[in-house]
């Protein structure tokens, strides 16, 4: 029995499960980049306090390093696992791809996030219980460890776009699913945004110095880190765009939208400014306005990697064999993994799918509104919301019409073969096609079922009587 | 759910090493994940009602429990994210089921222990200096966060016995044969395995009062009277506790589902009575040696030893249930070996993670064992440099295969 190995769907009418996913995602990257800032930061200070023998920065690392680092590292840490668990529930398919892959990778990144958990605690409990060159000692490891974490995830990261190596496909195993020119492109934008973060929390910091004369210094020096590191950082995308395959520069110049360009540029100019602005007056930096300022910087800086990543990797959720709805759409012959959708053409969803109601597996005119839901939960829910509001809501893209055969011929026509650039190749039965047209009609149209069970009752009885007067 | 298609769920990359490798690590470090929890559920406990006790001893017990608490919680959550990591490498088909029908409570599980950790951090702000003074500021926020963590840890639990019913899964994605996918509901728990997890926070906690007492007494005049009075709530906690586990854990044995009721009379149950039991009589057992060396700290050691009975019980129940009932075999996945992952892992773990901890917890410990500053002996800073060496080791490998693999 070849069965088709998908999970159940999870679907959230009201926001979509898109935007949970990117909520928590968008809070991880806010509290983790956060302690990563502010880990640099106060190895920072705590070097120049011991150097210059300033026991007042001393005494603020003992003071708010507590907040900072132990507070965001904590929030970091329970929404990093957020995320895998957030992913897991919108894509099971697709973070089963990373972990099978990268199980290994994650592991080891597991042995740098505990050292990371000692290290964050001895480095601000052990302030002026240690030697100095202890201390440091301790700074060095925890920034190391952090740089690690990073470069352990960016593998991952960029197989979700494309699997480093061609070979990969091929080939197979870890290291060519995990390195290419991508992996370092992005690792190194990364890395310079990283500086960004850190001198955008460096203000938050900041802030809390008494001393006004050091505070002004360390303001000044933060906003020069903060320049130099997002010019570098805007510097490299070219590169960053070229280690792009092909395709995903087609998909970038037809599919983000128009504002998306001159949006980027905004944000970048609005990033620089705040730079300008605490370099030239220092006084303005109130922990208030370094704390909307991160906020503001890291959800906006945020935002339009995330839409360059989601449209570039359409319709593929993970390695560009894995598409968003969960179905395997292409051979990876280096690790045994075939295609689904030669059996998905043979058998449809209805009779392949593990999880599929048993009254279901056959379709007629009374289940079908059914069929057609499961059908279309299944297939486009990861993309289009079924309800009016949401991520794509499937209702708008119909132009309001409720003509099952209308939406059936398009299903046929560019759905089931694969004729669209950013949806992936959902084959489809006839009575398939019909049931998720019919349900698609129905949230235009309220009486559609009614008339459609009606026409095919009335079809029905008239090919039986057809049956009975051709027998008698 | 048949047995094949359980096995069509499974992912067909398969798996990168032998999946022992994963079970076992996956149990040892649940074991890490469950005591940790008991440590901070048990510190938790003493911290609110110490601090609402207006006894000296309880005070400055509270005010010692807060900050263990806040160690304990990121240890929980570091040794929460490994069985997590390893439990969807050969459990899939059942861990992501069992997800996605809840997924409303997945989510939820962040949220809620987002806010339990922010609870605890505020209570532990407000009442810096409580064995200080009389007041303690805020109460609420600690009774809160107990709460949310119980609410978190009842999620968990939810999740694990749901992933042990596939009989059940489809009527609960689709009930009536028509598909609800809002993942709003939890399906299955069990009030008596639940109960048995939290109630060994109290034996847990009583163990490490053990070492907290012992690690107070390297120190010079320390209070005898607090030091005494550690040791009877210890022992206490130990024996009320344990018993109340004991009923728990017996009652979550009876009512174990139908199919593998067996589970009860088998060898599983035995062991884990008499590991538990060993656990709370060893202070006892070692008597007067409990105040001789490092003994004080023996008795926590039993209790980890302990926890890994519990955890490898827990993995027997699991076994029983999807291999004896369901015919899934986990240690059959497909293997798609590659060395290079799991060596960089094991080197990773042994001789990076093995270097600088050794390192970080050496100058941990004398720290807190000295007075006013420690310096370490030119040894121990040896052993600093050859782990700031591995690190930078681990990171110029990462280039060298990585640029090798990418432009070569
Ligand atoms: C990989 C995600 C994804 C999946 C899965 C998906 N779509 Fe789409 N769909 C898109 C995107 C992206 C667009 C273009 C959106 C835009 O232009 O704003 C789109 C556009 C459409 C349109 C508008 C016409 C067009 O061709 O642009 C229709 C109709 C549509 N989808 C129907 C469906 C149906 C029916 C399914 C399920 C069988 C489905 N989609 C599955 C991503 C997806
Ligand atoms: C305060 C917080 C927490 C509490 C009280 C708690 C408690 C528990 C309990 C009682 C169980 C056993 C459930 C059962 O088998 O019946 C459990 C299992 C588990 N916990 Fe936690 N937990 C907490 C936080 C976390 C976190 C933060 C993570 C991960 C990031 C995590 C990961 C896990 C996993 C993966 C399992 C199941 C492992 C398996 O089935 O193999 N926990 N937890």
């Amino acid at each position: 029995m070849d069965m088709l190995g998908l999970y159940p769907t999870w679907y959230e009418p009201g926001i979509g499960s898109g935007w949970v996913i990117g909520i928590i995602a968008t809070l991880h990257v806010l509290f983790s980049h956060t302690a990563v800032g502010a880990a640099i930061l106060f190895a920072f200070l705590a070097y120049i306090g011991y150097r210059d023998d300033r026991p007042e920065l001393i005494d603020f690392i003992k003071k708010y390093g507590l907040f900072l680092l132990v507070f965001s590292y904590i929030l970091g840490s329970i929404t990093g696992p957020g995320i895998w668990y957030s992913t897991t529930v919108g894509s099971p398919n697709g973070i089963s791809a990373l972990i099978h892959n990268f199980v290994w990778k994650w592991a080891t990144e597991w042995v740098f996030f505990v050292i990371e958990v000692v290290a964050v605690y001895m480095l601000v409990y052990l302030v002026g219980k240690v030697s100095q060159q202890t201390h440091l000692k301790i700074a060095v490891i925890f920034g190391l460890t952090s740089y690690a974490t990073m470069l352990a995830i960016v593998g991952i990261l960029s197989f979700m776009m494309w699997p480093g190596h061609e070979k990969w496909f091929t080939e197979g195993g870890y290291l060519y699913g995990f390195y290419g020119p991508n992996t370092f492109a992005q690792l190194a934008i990364r890395t310079a945004f990283m500086f960004t973060m850190t001198a955008v929390v460096g203000g938050i910091v900041a802030a809390g110095l008494k001393d006004k004369e050091f505070k002004r210094w360390l303001l000044r020096r933060l906003a020069v880190i903060g320049i130099i590191s997002t010019i570098i950082g805007m510097a490299m995308y070219p590169w960053y765009l070229s280690t792009l395959p092909e395709v995903a520069n087609v998909l970038m110049a037809n599919r983000l939208p128009d504002y998306f360009t001159p949006a980027v540029l905004f944000v970048l100019a609005a990033i620089m400014a705040y730079f300008i602005v605490t370099l030239m007056s220092p006084r303005v930096v109130t922990a208030s306005v370094a704390g909307i300022a991160t906020m503001a910087i890291l959800v906006l800086g945020l935002w339009p990697g995330e839409t360059v990543r989601e449209t570039v990797r359409k319709p593929w959720i993970a390695g560009q064999y894995l598409y968003s709805n969960q179905v395997i759409g292409r051979d990876v012959p280096g690790m045994d993994v075939k295609s689904e959708i030669p059996l998905l053409e043979e058998k449809g969803f209805t009779r392949a799918h593990v999880f599929w109601p048993e009254n279901q597996r056959e379709i007629n005119p009374h289940n079908a509104i059914h069929v057609g839901q499961s059908l279309t939960l299944t297939a486009c829910a990861n993309c289009h919301s079924l309800s009016e509001t949401g991520m794509r809501p499937l209702v708008n893209y119909f132009g309001g019409i409720s003509d099952i055969e209308r939406i059936k011929t398009y299903l046929v026509g560019a759905i089931a073969t694969g004729n669209t650039m950013y949806m992936p190749k959902v084959p489809l039965k006839d009575d398939e096609a019909e049931a998720m047209a019919l349900y698609i009609a129905s949230l235009n149209d309220d009486e559609v079922v009614a008339r459609y069970v009606n026409e095919k009752t009335r079809q029905a009885a008239a090919s039986e009587e057809n049956t009975r007067l051709s027998a008698q | 759910m048949e047995t094949e298609m359980l096995y069509a769920l499974r992912d067909p990359l398969g798996v990168p090493s032998h999946p022992l490798m994963f079970l076992v690590l996956g149990v040892l470090t649940w074991a890490m994940h469950i005591v940790a929890v008991h440590v901070l559920l048990g510190s938790s406990a003493l911290a609110i009602y110490g601090s609402l006790s207006s006894q000296s001893h309880w005070r400055r017990l509270a005010a010692a429990m807060v900050n263990t608490a806040k160690v304990a919680i990121s240890v929980a959550i570091v040794f929460g994210v490994a069985p997590l990591l390893f439990v969807q490498v050969i459990y899939d088909p059942f861990w992501y089921t069992s997800n996605v029908l809840s997924a409303w409570w997945v989510i939820g599980f962040i949220i809620i222990l987002i806010i339990g950790a922010v609870a605890l951090f505020a209570f532990y702000v407000m009442n810096k200096s409580m064995a200080e003074v009389e007041k303690t500021r805020c109460p609420g926020s600690m009774i809160l966060a107990i709460a949310l963590f119980l609410v978190v840890g009842f999620i968990m639990h939810a999740l694990a016995v749901q992933m042990l019913h596939p009989e059940k899964w489809m009527e609960w994605y689709a009930p009536g044969g028509i598909i609800d996918p809002s993942g709003r509901s939890i399906h299955e728990f069990n009030l008596w395995r639940f109960g048995f997890f939290i109630a060994l926070s109290a034996p847990m906690i009583g163990l490490w009062l053990y070492a907290y007492r012992r690690y107070l007494m390297a120190r010079e005049n320390e209070n005898a009277e607090y030091l005494d009075f550690l040791k009877r709530l210890a022992a206490s906690l130990g024996s009320i506790g344990g018993v109340i586990s004991l009923v728990f854990f017996i009652a979550w044995m009876l009512t174990l589902p139908e199919n593998i009721a067996s589970f009860a009379t088998s060898i599983w149950p035995v062991l884990t009575i008499l590991a538990l039991a060993a656990a709370v009589a060893f202070p006892m057992l070692i008597a007067r040696k409990l105040d001789t060396g490092l003994w004080g700290y023996a008795p926590f050691a039993v209790g980890i030893i302990a926890g890994l009975v519990v955890a490898i019980m827990r993995e027997a129940v699991r076994w029983q249930t999807l291999f004896g009932v369901h015919g899934y075999n986990p240690l059959d996945y497909k293997v798609h070996m590659d060395w290079y992952s799991t060596l960089l892992f094991i080197i990773t773990l042994v001789v990076m993670g093995g270097a600088v901890l050794s390192y970080l917890v050496t100058v941990a410990w004398k720290a807190g064992q000295t007075k006013g500053m420690y310096t370490p002996s030119p040894a121990v800073n040896r052993l600093g440099n050859f782990a700031i060496a591995t690190v930078a080791i681990w990171i110029l490998q990462y280039f060298g295969f990585g640029l090798w693999v990418a432009y070569m």
